[in-house]
């Protein structure tokens, strides 16, 4: 009786709905009136026991309150099952969730990434460049005037510069066009790699959707509602027209049976 | 719902489901007290933009109806039965088939089964669908239950009612009128009467009727069905049907009376001549008896006027006659194949899993 009690006091609390008193008298509700869980089950537990005794006797009333309290707790069992899938639907439906928001925060991370690396690249080298031309001018310069001042004609200093600023131009454009195309492929390779990062992670955040909206959609489907019978029923054996209605059974079955069959073959 | 996981797990109750599965709409009866109907009519989104809009893979009658514009639209019921079941390779044919079983497990759902419940369920099939058509029913359905079975139409209304012995049934769908009489047996070919004149042939009228009579007004197949279901009827007018239909994008009213009549009374006809002929090839000790338990079921039999109008016609022809119209035309097919449902044995249902 005490495993009754319980259930029956977890089911109402489960059953019952919670509202507060400021919602209640938006409602206008002013007073309520208050009935106790002990109370409530003492009254079914009465209301059973009247009842079975007003129409059975001894032993009967004994097994049918055992089977209606069994009954009773099974359908409670169900429910809990029920209640458990329910959760973990949930649950999965939470993972799901998180593993999308951490794709997304990849897939910003990466595509910010690929936006600077790009941006980097591009007009970086050119004032790089412009700033390394004037230095080697500065140290050809240099070099010309030492030359002029220890006694070279003004003229053939001024040619002197200019040819050997040619020359250490030359050697150096073509060792930074090296040095560039190296740096340019490594770059491109980091820019594939990137961009390839980026399309599977779309691809993997389309499926989570995907996978999210299925879980969700899965999520709103309720739990049902029970059957009335807890077993196949069949003829009820005093139908007046019971063996027309056998005859009947059979033939749809044999018409079925008919139908798979071919459907198999 | 088929693995065995589930199936093991399959403990806690058995759950009857009746259903009519119609051209226009599919009904559900189910053991748990659920009843539900829903249009005949799946709608697929038509590109990834309105997929995302809907955030559905797939919607289903008034919804689907409703967003028709974002969607591929299927009805797969044609006069009673699955289009396209004999050109199953054909693209088109396998999206209806498709459409068809989703429609079916839309229905089921419907249904509200519990996943750790049995569900069997029994599916009223036109009476004259061919054994393809049958087929594809079944296998549509299998996906969603533990046991299908299928049943005359005509016949399931009968059942439903316990009218087994010398009583005659007009079951009039959106795609076919069914007759079939019923004398307590299973019944034969000859017991049965199918013909297209039917929801859908009135609607077809009505749009011609209007069409010539109410120039400039604009309408939809829809709209001419919903004036159908609204204003329907035969014989004396109970009212004025006064609709408002749009000419030039402005809402008009029309009186439609005389089209409305005129539309619904093109079941009378091929429905006393069902009649005529069922009756006259019948036993003829019971012939009275039968044309005095004439049952009208269908959507179509909620044409007002219909019953009288029908023993009108076979007073002419038949000398005399009884129509009761059932309570419930809607849900009466879905009823009458839950009762199968119900009173079939457990070990029937056992051979079908």
């Amino acid at each position: 009786m005490g495993g009754l009690k319980d259930s029956l006091r977890d089911a109402i609390r489960q059953l019952a709905f919670r509202t507060s008193l400021d919602r209640l008298r938006k409602q206008g509700v002013k007073q309520v009136n208050v009935l106790g869980l002990d109370r409530i089950i003492a009254l079914i537990d009465a209301a059973v026991h009247t009842s079975l005794k007003s129409r059975l006797v001894g032993a009967d009333r004994e097994v049918v309150a055992d089977a209606t309290k069994a009954e009773f707790l099974r359908l409670l069992r169900s429910n809990e099952d029920l209640q458990r899938e329910k959760s973990e639907i949930e649950k999965l439906r939470e993972r799901t969730q998180e593993e999308l928001d951490a794709l997304r925060r990849e897939l910003a991370q990466q595509q910010s990434a690929l936006r600077v690396r790009l941006e980097r690249d591009d007009p970086g080298a050119a004032a790089r460049w412009q700033g390394e031309d004037a230095a080697i001018a500065r140290k050809v310069a240099a070099v010309v005037q030492e030359l002029a001042a220890a006694g070279e004609a003004p003229v053939a200093a001024a040619a002197l510069e200019a040819r050997l600023a040619e020359l250490v131009m030359d050697v150096v454009v073509g060792e930074r066009r090296a040095g560039e195309s190296v740096r340019k492929q490594l770059a491109d390779r980091d820019v594939a790699m990137m961009q390839q990062r980026i399309e599977k992670l779309s691809q993997a955040l389309a499926v989570t959707e995907h996978k999210l909206q299925q879980v969700s959609s899965q999520r709103s489907l309720d739990a049902g509602i029970s059957s009335i019978y807890r077993e196949v029923q069949g003829l009820a054996a005093d139908d007046t027209r019971a063996e027309a209605k056998k005859g009947i059974m059979a033939a749809i079955l044999a018409e079925n049976l008919r139908l798979q069959k071919r459907g198999t073959d | 719902m088929s693995d065995s996981k589930n199936l093991d797990a399959k403990t806690h109750g058995v759950l009857y489901i009746g259903m009519d599965l119609g051209t226009s709409r599919t009904s559900v009866s189910a053991s748990n007290g659920v009843r539900e109907t829903v249009f005949s009519v799946v709608g697929y989104p038509k590109d990834v933009v309105s997929q995302k809009l809907l955030k559905k893979d797939v919607l289903y009658g008034k919804e689907a109806l409703d967003k028709r514009l974002s969607l591929r639209m299927y009805k797969p019921l044609e006069k009673g039965v699955l289009k396209y079941t004999g050109e199953a390779k054909d693209p088109e044919a396998k999206t209806n088939l498709k459409a068809a079983q989703d429609l079916i497990g839309e229905a089921i759902r419907l249904a509200r089964p519990r996943a750790d419940e049995l569900v069997y369920c029994v599916i009223g099939a036109p009476a004259e669908a061919s054994v393809r058509n049958r087929e594809a029913i079944l296998e549509a359905a299998k996906a969603h239950v533990d046991a299908v079975m299928l049943c005359s139409e005509p016949f399931s209304v009968a059942y439903g009612m316990d009218m087994l012995e010398d009583v005659l049934v007009v079951d009039i769908g959106a795609g076919t009128t069914d007759l079939c009489r019923m004398h307590g047996t299973m019944p034969e070919e000859a017991d049965q009467v199918m013909f297209d004149v039917a929801g859908d042939a009135v609607d077809a009228e009505l749009a011609r009727r209007i069409e010539q009579s109410c120039p400039g007004a604009q309408f939809t197949v829809q709209m001419v069905k919903e004036i159908k279901e609204r204003w329907g009827f035969v014989g004396d007018a109970p009212e004025k049907c006064l609709v408002d239909l749009p000419v030039d994008g402005k809402p008009t009213q029309f009186d439609l009376t005389d089209q409305v009549r005129a539309a619904c009374s093109v079941l009378i006809d091929p429905i006393c001549k069902g009649i005529t002929k069922l009756i006259a090839t019948f036993d003829p000790e019971f012939q009275a008896r039968l044309k005095n338990r004439v049952l009208l079921a269908g959507g179509g039999s909620m044409v007002r006027g219909l019953d009288t109008a029908i023993e009108k016609a076979m007073r002419e022809r038949l000398g005399g006659g009884k129509v009761v119209r059932i309570e419930e035309p809607i849900y009466g097919g879905a009823n009458g194949a839950l009762k199968i449902a119900h009173d079939m044995p457990a070990e029937y249902w056992e051979q079908l899993k």
